[in-house]
């Protein structure tokens, strides 16, 4: 089969420079540096001749073969006291919930003898919240941070608890406090912080997220007269519409929005309806990358789009429209938003616009828009609405001038970081420094706390208790999963945020036995489920989640307490009584939804369009525009210290351990910057202005970015010491945000670039593993309009090879060796290309279940990387073979058409591991039989039989096969950056995966100790294994279900029905491989023919040719 | 070599020692049975003096709960001295004539362990090494030693022989050569057969070295059976345990059954016992002592100081390297394989040792030989069904662990 596309995997490729042929005709990327450590000066200094060091060599060989051969003792440490619930050997699995003031989710956590080893989303029925992105997934890494502070610090030096708790004591009388947070989500910290108040009336809190949504919250006060942020639902929306808005990656709430969207995204012949996305960005997005459209426009021209789609759409249905420069360059992009209108129209209470710009205007049109398309109540929920994202930027700036002035005497800093990620316009260090009593409760010494008087570290997550309310009316539960790994005797220790502040209140209790009564008296009356509170606790704290039928917000007021001081001792005080009880306004008796609606619509204001649009328009355009993205490894840089998310690929650019400015080829060939050869080679390093601050970044040339616009991604260019891995990797774009409508936006225009001449050394993770240009038979895509018009063969159609006779055998019929029987088990994958969005998530969780080494930048950008499992991204191209027909170029012509790379490509993301090919070519050239083929369908790899000839993976069509250069776990140069060398950060190792040494190849292995695991389960149980019953961690991590994962003798598995879908193919089929891992054939929603049908019986000529000429 | 004999001398005869085996069964874990100690319930000394006659004794131990209901007068006034703590209901478990037994036991006079006389070295704990016998070896050795000497005595004498002789006859002395040269002169006449014999010899040697190289840190000899037997930090025996106490394996190695891990048991298995149990038949109470350092536990007081434990850190006997991964509960329960199979008759050993190689080429050994028993686990029925297809026809078919792809390198090492 063929398609009209050409694809290819980067810049290089597609300009197939005799330089790039040169590279890929070496088995490794560069070359070894034998000649250089044998004509070293040193080697020659040391006048080591040929003889000398054979005879040194065969010493130490011996000696080290006679001191091998005495074992060291082990010794095996028995508990004194078992506790009950640990059994050496047995996984323990514990509900909690993850919130860093960012991201939010409702996990499992996977202990082993009492240590966290592993994160699972927890897939508990009907919580919409389930989905683990890679930082979530990521996060486990933290608890054993070497740079965790170990107790608190008072005045630069470390201090005891009792000293931190007397200084505090009096720097809290009578001063004026603030504190400064994060959005916090958990109901009984938010009554805490209240307790703390009602000692202490003179504080006041201060919401700030360090990525804003400020403007969203106010767009929504200006609408429905509620400062919050509405819940969408994607898997109702039939035409979605983004507008700069990540929300298959990193807005808001993307796993949940991914898992909506996926809903509609999954095609069949028996249900072909698919959502249609249009994108409008101007840096290349994830969510851009998986849209049907998507259009370039530049930052300024953001707002005049939705000014223009507004208009569109209030003239289509009747309303008024607003007034405006809704100008935009792209002629492309102007009518999209025509079109895009349409759609919408027709599809009035099943679409979706949503953006992602933290400016007013713009959010207020988009609620003007949804409310037009009458979408409130259906897609977008303001009642039903999120409690995260409660940062003010307003409150913000208006505390850090009462900073500034020296009216602050005491500032607490929970969960955010704000010197680091403070726009540099703010000046907030140095506001910092006015405030007297700088209280921070950092676990690390970051940019804050470097600068507070005292450091109060608070536990890591694992460690916590506490709670969460994500959404009105669902309450989950945090139970901590580890003693607190800094304690007493040994360190001074780490004390959880919510003691402290009770204990600064004066209160009597601690926080565990505050969170029980708070849920004993807010969360309890209002279920109906259990009678009494221990059950009800005993069985949240199991599900991790609570679902209450009254949804209302809960009162953030302390809770009663009895005369002795200890709270509510095991009084069961209803929800409402409490509430009549205390002054907080939303003190209400429950209403009926009509009767909330009557309420709402009451104090409706009357949103003022006109002056959102002019708003929205009023950023003018200028030559160099600069967009701030956030990227899916870092977020907003709180766990920038984690190697497993700095080596993370971006899944656009595939360029770990970095930030740099994305610009578009044509910008970057105009500026006459280098246009790199490879990617993991050098890029020029510029000097960037952004309203008068320089800093020092370099350029990739990013396909998709708009012309005249670059992008910078935040969470880099941390500054602090002790965070080894954080520390200045890239820049920090977090100070060239600029405040402009009152919030903090992403979009500077005061930008200009001047050339440095300096270079800089990328590692990006693609580009070197090519599939030697075979894409036809790697990525099979249809539009949905041929997809539901012609059948299977036409846009599927299987891999047949001509016959002597003339006639067409398919592949699989032709085989030189016997197939081998697969009686018990035959595993088997799945992987839907139209539900993978290429977030990373199971990137990270495999590198977390299989002890996948991290191995640094350096060995990156030498294309050593270790991931076992990596997502493809591929670009399409606009010249392809039937369109160099059409011009009569000739095929070099034609090739050299490809050069000009795509403004604006199509893009696709591949999960690429082992396939398990049943007749692998791996298996044939192993001189040791170190990997091998295994009844149960699977590519063996025996790392202990492994001589490291490397022949695998040379012959590994798919190039998944990593050598292991150094014995990463060992070897100091990887100290800093691997987990498995540091005391703390090895006891996240999953002890049921060897950690491999150096020399020994290494890839998938399906999660064999889960399906030995999930196999023992079942022999001891008597019981064949339940479809769904093991679970790869891929298959676990993967929100959208994108990848299936069981047993194809089962004919009932969800993997054998997927196996039958029209839509399966396989890899490389044509070559006899027999892949194990099956693909789904990407549907576009779009109207363009992707393939032509001549194509389809050209390639059969083509092969039939190619055959004869061999023969 | 060297055992402990614990003997037991009963008045009563068989019924005792039935009922003492019960005791220690059921009793022991809260009661002393001849003694006043208190354990979880009171020590049994005396206990036919005070509680009510008849069969009152009887009833209590059937179901101790519905005696003290019935509002009996002396079951409340120990209930209440014991800290209320119930007495485990044997109704259903044990048999009145059990109890009468396990009465008797009580009832005998205390039963006296001897320590045999001969206990010896090996109590010490030490490795044990080989001794006695003399390797075939060195034997061979000395046999080749001896036959040189008797060579080049045999050479000098049949030169001289030779010589004396030619004197005699007139002839010439023979060349004074020496033997080194005459060994040549013999080698470069037989140039075949010594080409053959090195090169035979040179086979041998490679195939003995290749031999050592698999024996490289396994700690087991083929002649002598002797392993692995490190001295543990505590002078645990197998034997008093297992053996003579007949103690079940998983009492102790609790998680065998869950885990992949047996489980070394933790003190607090220990002192389930041990806190009554406080001497022993060789070291009277030392080596218990060390337990009771361990769990923090002061035996005179009956109390516990949790600031005071302090773990036991055993050698481990059995150690596999980190690239295999074994799994208890896949051989003990699916495969229901005897912890003796691998580990030996422990109830025999004083202090425990290594007894099977560990190496691959034994757990492929009996990979090969076993057959997996598939009938009744319902995991198998597909499995079963496609192997019966497969060798339909067959005789002598064997559906061991190997058929169904346990000999496969990612079974064990992943």
């Amino acid at each position: 089969m063929s398609m009209s596309k050409k694809y290819w995997k980067g810049l290089p490729e597609l300009h197939n420079s005799p330089e790039f042929q040169e590279q890929q005709k070496n088995e490794f990327a560069e070359a070894l540096p034998m000649e250089e450590f044998l004509s070293s000066d040193e080697a020659q200094a040391s006048g080591t001749s040929r003889r000398d060091f054979l005879k040194v060599m065969g010493f130490s060989t011996a000696a080290v073969a006679l001191a091998a051969c005495e074992t060291p003792v082990n010794r095996a440490i028995p508990y004194v006291v078992k506790p009950e619930e640990v059994t050496p050997g047995v996984a323990n699995f514990y509900a909690t919930t993850f919130y860093d003031g960012h991201d939010y989710a409702s996990i499992l956590v996977k202990t082993r003898e009492g240590r966290p080893i592993k994160i699972e989303g927890n897939d508990f029925k009907g919580l919409l919240h389930s989905g683990t992105n890679a930082r979530v997934q990521a996060s486990i890494l933290g608890l054993y941070d070497s740079a965790r502070l170990r107790g608190p610090w008072l005045n630069g030096g470390e201090a005891t608890w009792s000293s931190v708790d007397q200084k505090v004591a009096t720097s809290l009388a009578g001063a004026n406090i603030r504190i400064l947070s994060s959005t916090i989500i958990s109901p009984s910290t938010k009554a805490v912080i209240a307790e703390f108040i009602a000692k202490h009336p003179t504080t006041k809190h201060v919401t700030y997220d360090a990525i804003s949504y400020s403007a969203l919250t106010k767009a929504n006060k200006n609408v429905f007269g509620e400062a919050v942020v509405s819940s969408y639902d994607f898997s109702k929306a039939k035409i979605v519409v983004g507008i700069a808005c990540d929300f298959l990656g990193n807005w808001i709430s993307g796993e949940e929005f991914s898992k909506g969207y996926a809903k509609n995204r999954k095609v069949s012949k028996e249900n072909p309806d698919m959502s249609q996305h249009f994108h409008f960005e101007s840096t290349l997005s994830l969510t851009g990358a998986n849209a049907d459209y998507r259009y370039m426009v530049k930052p300024s021209e953001l707002g005049k789009v939705t000014a223009a789609l507004y208009n569109e759409i209030a003239s289509a249905t009747g309303n008024s429209k607003v007034a405006g420069d809704t100008k935009i360059a792209s002629p492309d992009a102007t009518a999209a938003i025509k079109k895009a209108a349409s759609k919408l129209v027709d599809h009035k209470g099943k679409s979706l616009v949503v953006s992602g710009v933290n400016d007013e205007g713009i959010q207020t049109l988009i609620n003007g828009i949804n409310k037009m398309l009458d979408n409130y109540g259906k897609t977008v929920d303001v009642e039903n609405h999120l409690n995260l994202k409660q940062g003010d930027d307003k409150e913000f700036t208006d505390l850090v001038a009462e900073m500034a002035s020296g009216k602050v005497n005491v500032l607490i800093t929970y969960n955010c970081n704000p010197v680091y990620t403070a726009p540099a316009s703010l000046k907030f260090a140095e506001a910092y420094n006015k405030v007297s009593t700088r209280i921070s409760f950092s676990q690390v010494l970051d940019e804050t706390s470097q600068l507070a008087t005292i450091i109060c570290p608070d536990h890591h997550y694992l460690e916590s208790w506490g709670d969460a309310n994500p959404k009105l009316g669902m309450y989950t539960l945090q139970q901590p999963t580890i003693n607190p790994v800094f304690a007493q005797p040994r360190y001074e220790g780490t004390r959880q945020f919510q003691d402290a502040i009770l204990k600064w209140s004066g209160s009597k209790i601690d926080y565990l036995a505050y969170l029980q009564g708070y849920w004993n008296n807010r969360v309890f009356p209002n279920q109906g489920k259990y009678t009494d509170f221990p059950t009800f606790w005993a069985h949240s704290l199991h599900d991790g989640v609570v679902k209450i039928a009254i949804r209302k917000e809960t009162p953030v007021t302390p809770l009663p307490q009895d005369s002795t001081g200890v709270l509510m001792a095991g009084v069961a005080t209803p929800f409402l009584e409490s509430d009549t009880n205390s002054v907080a306004p939303t003190a209400e008796a429950p209403k009926s939804k009509k009767a909330a609606e009557a309420v709402v619509v009451q104090n409706l204001p009357t949103p003022d369009y006109a002056k959102a649009a002019a708003m929205a328009t009023s950023v003018k355009g200028a030559e160099l525009e600069l967009f701030i993205y956030e990227k899916i490894g870092l977020g907003n840089g709180n766990q920038s210290n984690n190697p497993w998310l700095m080596e993370l690929p971006d899944p656009i650019s595939k360029v770990t351990w970095d930030n740099y400015i994305t610009m578009s080829p044509i910008d970057v060939k105009a500026m006459g910057l280098r246009e790199m050869l490879r990617q993991d080679i050098d890029g020029s390093i510029v000097d960037l202005t952004v309203n008068g601050i320089t800093i020092q970044v370099p350029v990739y040339p990013q396909p998709g970015q708009a012309p005249g616009s670059i992008g910078l991604a935040l969470g880099y260019g941390r500054k602090a010491e002790s965070l080894k891995v954080a520390n200045n990797v890239g820049v920090n774009a977090f100070s060239l945000l600029e405040i402009a409508n009152g919030t903090i936006q992403p979009i500077a225009t005061k930008v200009s670039i001047t050339k440095t001449g300096e270079k800089h050394r990328f590692a990006a993770t693609q580009i070197q593993h090519t599939i030697m240009g075979r894409e036809e038979y790697l990525l099979r895509e249809v539009s949905l309009k041929e997809f539901k018009n012609n059948d299977k063969t036409y846009w599927n159609p299987p891999v047949e090879l001509p016959t002597h006779e003339g006639g067409k055998q398919h592949v699989s019929e032709v085989d030189l060796w016997a197939a081998h029987p697969r009686p018990g088990h035959k595993w088997g994958m799945s992987i839907d290309m139209n539900l993978c969005f290429g977030c990373g998530a199971c990137v990270v969780a495999c590198t977390s279940e299989n002890n996948v080494a991290v191995v640094g930048k350096l060995e990156v950008s030498r294309v050593r990387d270790m991931h076992w499992l990596r997502i493809d991204r591929y670009y399409s191209s606009e010249m392809n073979t039937r369109k160099g027909k059409e011009e009569g170029l000739g095929s070099k012509e034609m090739y050299i058409e490809m050069e000009n790379p795509s403004a604006n490509p199509q893009v696709t993301f591949q999960p690429m591991m082992c396939q398990h090919c049943n007749h692998a070519p791996c298996e044939t050239v192993c001189p040791v039989l170190a990997t091998s083929h295994s009844t149960e369908g699977l590519n063996m790899m025996t790392y202990n039989r492994c001589i490291g000839t490397r022949y695998c993976a040379n012959n590994c069509p798919f190039k998944v096969r990593r050598f292991n250069w150094f014995n990463y776990s060992g070897n100091t140069d990887f100290a800093d950056v691997n987990p498995a060398q540091q005391e703390l950060g090895r006891m996240v190792l999953n002890p049921d995966v060897v950690v491999r040494s150096r020399g020994v190849m290494e890839k998938c292995s399906m999660c064999q100790q889960r399906l030995q695991a999930g196999k023992l389960e079942a022999k001891k149980a008597g019981t064949p294994v339940k479809d769904g019953a093991i679970k790869t961690a891929c298959q676990a991590a993967c929100s959208t279900n994108a990848i299936i994962f069981g047993d194809l003798n089962d004919s009932e598995s969800v993997v054998t029905k997927e196996r039958n879908d029209e839509r399966t193919y396989f890899l490389l089929e044509d070559i006899g491989i027999k892949p194990t891992t099956s693909y789904k054939v990407k549907v576009r929603n779009q109207d363009e023919q992707i393939i032509f049908p001549e194509e389809v019986a050209k390639a059969g000529e083509h092969k039939q040719a190619g055959e004869e000429k061999h023969s | 070599m060297a055992a402990v004999f614990t003997v037991f001398f009963f008045s009563s005869g068989l019924q005792a020692q039935d009922g003492a085996k019960l005791f220690k069964q059921n009793c022991a874990v809260c009661h002393v049975s001849h003694g006043d100690q208190k354990l979880t319930g009171p020590g049994l000394k005396g206990v036919f003096d005070r509680a009510p006659k008849g069969d009152w004794l009887t009833k209590w131990v059937l179901n101790s709960e519905k005696v003290i209901k019935s509002g009996d007068a002396y079951a409340n006034k120990i209930y209440g001295e014991n800290g209320k703590a119930a007495m485990t209901v044997f109704e259903g478990q044990l048999s009145p004539k059990d109890i009468e037994a396990v009465l008797a036991f009580i009832k005998a006079p205390a039963p006296v362990a001897v320590v045999a006389p001969n206990a010896s070295t090996a109590q010490s704990g030490e490795p044990v090494q080989n001794g006695g016998s003399i390797e075939p070896l060195y034997l061979l050795l000395g046999v080749l030693i001896i036959l040189a000497i008797l060579l080049v005595a045999l050479r000098s004498v049949r030169t001289s022989l030779q010589n004396t002789s030619n004197r005699v006859e007139g002839k010439d002395e023979l060349p004074d050569v020496t033997f080194w040269q005459e060994v040549k002169n013999w080698i470069s006449g037989n140039r075949r057969l010594v080409g053959v014999l090195s090169i035979i010899l040179i086979f041998v040697g490679m195939k003995s070295c290749w031999d050592a190289c698999y024996n490289i840190g396994v700690y087991y000899n083929y002649r002598t059976q002797v392993g692995y037997k490190p001295e543990q930090p505590i002078k645990f025996s197998h034997k008093v345990h297992a053996g003579d106490n007949e103690i079940a394996c998983q009492y102790c190695h609790n998680s065998v059954e869950k885990s992949r891990h047996a489980g070394i048991p933790t003190v607090n298995v220990c002192m389930n016992c041990h806190k009554g149990i406080t001497t022993g038949p060789q070291y009277q109470g030392v080596e218990i002592g060390k337990i009771y350092a361990a769990a923090g536990f002061d035996v005179k007081t009956g109390t516990y100081d949790n600031s005071k434990q302090n773990p036991l850190r055993w050698i481990k006997v059995h150690n596999l390297p980190d690239h295999v991964y074994f799994n208890h509960s896949q051989h003990v329960v699916v495969g229901q394989v005897a912890c003796a199979t691998c580990h030996g008759d422990l109830k025999t050993m004083t202090v425990a040792e290594q007894k099977a190689p560990l190496t691959m080429k034994w757990c492929i050994e009996c990979h090969r030989q076993t057959e997996v028993s598939m009938q009744g686990n319902a995991y198998y029925d597909r499995l079963h069904k496609a192997l019966k297809e497969k060798y339909a026809g067959q005789y002598d078919v064997k559906f061991t662990v190997d058929k169904i792809g346990g000999l496969e390198c990612t079974k064990c090492h992943y």
